[in-house]
């Protein structure tokens, strides 16, 4: 049996080692278009932040795919994938013949579209690419404005000004992360944001790029206002890397749909990590929700089912864990948007800067958010994974340890 | 795979193995002198009230395969060649991807005297690695009076405690069925708080 699989990050790499394990003879394939064996994405803010060395991002080592047996096509680019042939075209002229393929070629980061994004000076995050153009570019500069409050966003900002730049923050809405925390939730990171020194500007976003010799010089508001920068970072989501598909019908900038066993509408092609829309376990509908461990989680199942197993992914569950400088926010399930029709149970101690929201629908835990003690989150995720009932919500404040 | 064995029907939550756990794991390994140093040492492993229990000592079960390593974004949580899953202070970066993934809510952040720069970064049960190699037990099993904590292979604890089950339930087959005994109203309300 021939595998290919198109990207090499989370998902891949947790799809071909189990892979490995299902099938130890066929021949397993790796594209990736970066150069390097599996590192670690989040750790670009840290690695930008200063607070770990670069040699630190690594998760293999170079002879990775030797040790594994796989058969490592790096620095390569897919152009197209043709169902009707079975076969990955890859720009260098190279053809690879598959049996069964995994897409997991993740995604990448979006720009607004507004005039003067080509300027020089203005970065995205996503990549170790990313990182050192965004190192070299950081030269001379004194004022960095960050578009996009989400984690990627309060991450970047919070590094920067660790490093010394002065920092704007731009949120669309009232909040930073809104579909993910509520008014009390948020009041308390945008408090933790300020004390970091990071300029937080909520109702605000770019309508254009002003520069000078090629070079960013000012970001004009919505508001009309004008923000002196040296260096523009968006951080305002992704979009799939799905390009490669065009004409196939199987995906689409929204990512690839697939079914509980993450195959796609071709039973040959399956699909796992940002690059796909899987179901949900808390909601109906599919859509990509961008996160490390739920990539890997996506890549085991691919890559059992690719195997010959039938594993079914028992749907996505919304959570993440911010953590800026000790301030640590574990939030998942279905955000503030969707609870409206829920029970709410909230408490907040605010001397100790705790809080815990938990969303109870049907006598089931459903939606979680915790600000300061963090420690028992997985506890709560297992319960809403699981969907086992919810004990009655305890006497507020007798948990807090 | 030995490993510290608990059975919460015998805790009656003295605290002694936090205590005796904050000084295994502080630089000292002193009581005395673990109190003076500069970075506050912290057990890794709690006691709750329990729900069916007086008390409930909740630690690390060194799971496999293990939630945590699998979430780790930095390649901190790795396994050790006895079998015990074991955080990396020099690669944590305190990202609490670990307290999301962890069914049992095992992990804390706090600062470590082994990390760089002191910085805060997860802790949890190590199994007490230099202790074992001096052949000696976790210092939480060696502090424990009650025998809540115990040290051993975790197969044979199982079969032990099926066996156990087993006999119960056959004696209660045969004996005529007793009344529950009425608790004291503390024992109670301690309970509810579960």
């Amino acid at each position: 049996m021939r595998y290919v699989i198109i990207g090499a990050s989370a998902a891949g790499q947790a799809a071909a080692e189990t892979l490995r394990q299902w099938d130890p003879q066929g021949s397993i394939t790796v594209i990736s278009d970066e150069a390097q064996p599996l590192y670690s994405r989040p750790l670009l803010t840290y690695l930008l932040s200063g607070e770990i060395r670069p040699e630190k991002v690594w998760l293999k080592g170079a002879d990775y795919f030797q040790e594994w047996g796989f058969e490592a096509r790096l620095g390569e680019e897919v152009v197209q994938v043709v169902p009707a042939d079975r076969e990955v075209r890859l720009a260098s002229g190279r053809v690879c013949p598959y049996d069964r393929l995994l897409i997991a070629s993740g995604a990448r980061p979006k720009v607004p579209g507004i005039p003067g994004e080509d300027l020089e000076g203005v970065f995205t995050l996503r990549n170790l690419a990313d990182w050192r153009r965004l190192e070299s570019g950081l030269e001379g500069v004194r004022q960095v404005v960050v578009v996009g409050a989400g984690a990627v966003g309060l991450k970047t900002a919070d590094a920067l000004m660790r490093r010394g730049f002065e920092v704007t923050l731009l949120a669309r809405g009232a909040q930073p992360l809104s579909r993910m925390l509520d008014a009390t939730a948020a009041a308390m990171l945008m408090d933790a944001v300020a004390t970091m020194g990071i300029d937080l500007r909520c109702h605000s976003w770019p309508v254009a790029l002003k520069g000078d010799g090629g070079r960013v010089k000012k970001l004009i508001l919505n508001s009309g206002e004008e923000l002196p920068a040296q260096a523009v970072l968006f951080s305002v989501g992704v979009t799939a890397n799905v390009d490669f598909l065009e004409g196939t019908g199987l995906g689409d900038p929204g990512g690839i749909l697939v079914d509980r066993k993450l195959r796609s509408r071709d039973p040959r092609i399956f699909a796992a990590g940002d690059c796909c829309r899987p179901h949900h376990l808390l909601s109906p509908g599919q859509w990509p929700y961008h996160i490390w461990p739920a990539a890997v989680d996506q890549g085991r199942v691919a890559g059992a089912n690719m195997g010959g197993g039938s594993r079914l992914y028992p749907g996505l569950l919304p959570q993440n864990s911010l953590s800026l400088r000790g301030f640590k926010i574990i939030s998942g399930g279905l955000g503030p948007h969707d609870t409206k029709d829920c029970e709410i149970v909230a408490e907040l101690d605010q001397s100790r800067g705790h809080y815990r929201r938990l969303a109870y629908r049907e006598g089931r835990l459903v939606g979680l958010t915790l600000v300061g003690a963090v420690a028992h989150a997985g506890i709560y995720f297992q319960l809403m994974a699981q969907g086992l009932p919810a004990p009655e919500p305890v006497t507020p404040g007798l948990l807090w340890g | 795979m030995k490993t510290v064995i608990v059975r919460p029907e015998r805790c009656v939550g003295c605290w002694q193995c936090r205590l005796a756990c904050a000084v295994e794991h502080s630089q000292t390994k002193d009581l005395a002198a673990a109190l003076g140093e500069g970075v506050r040492p912290r057990p890794r492993l709690r006691i709750y009230p329990g729900r069916q229990h007086l008390a409930f000592p909740n630690k690390c079960r060194h799971c496999e395969p293990a939630p945590c390593q699998a979430v780790c974004i930095a390649g901190a949580i790795h396994r050790t060649p006895r079998g015990t899953v074991d955080i990396d202070p020099g690669k944590c970066i305190n990202c609490a991807m670990c307290a999301m993934a962890c069914p049992f809510g095992v992990l804390t952040y706090a600062s470590l005297y082994k990390a760089p720069d002191h910085r805060a970064v997860a802790l949890k049960c190590d199994q007490c690695p230099e202790r074992e190699a001096q052949g000696r037990v976790p210092a939480c099993v060696e502090a424990c009076k009650v025998g809540a904590l115990t040290y051993g292979e975790w197969q044979e604890t199982q079969e032990d405690k099926g066996r156990v089950l087993a006999q119960a339930v056959f004696a209660s087959l045969q004996s005529p069925r007793e009344t529950e005994p009425s608790l004291p109203d503390n024992l109670r309300v301690w309970r509810l708080l579960s």
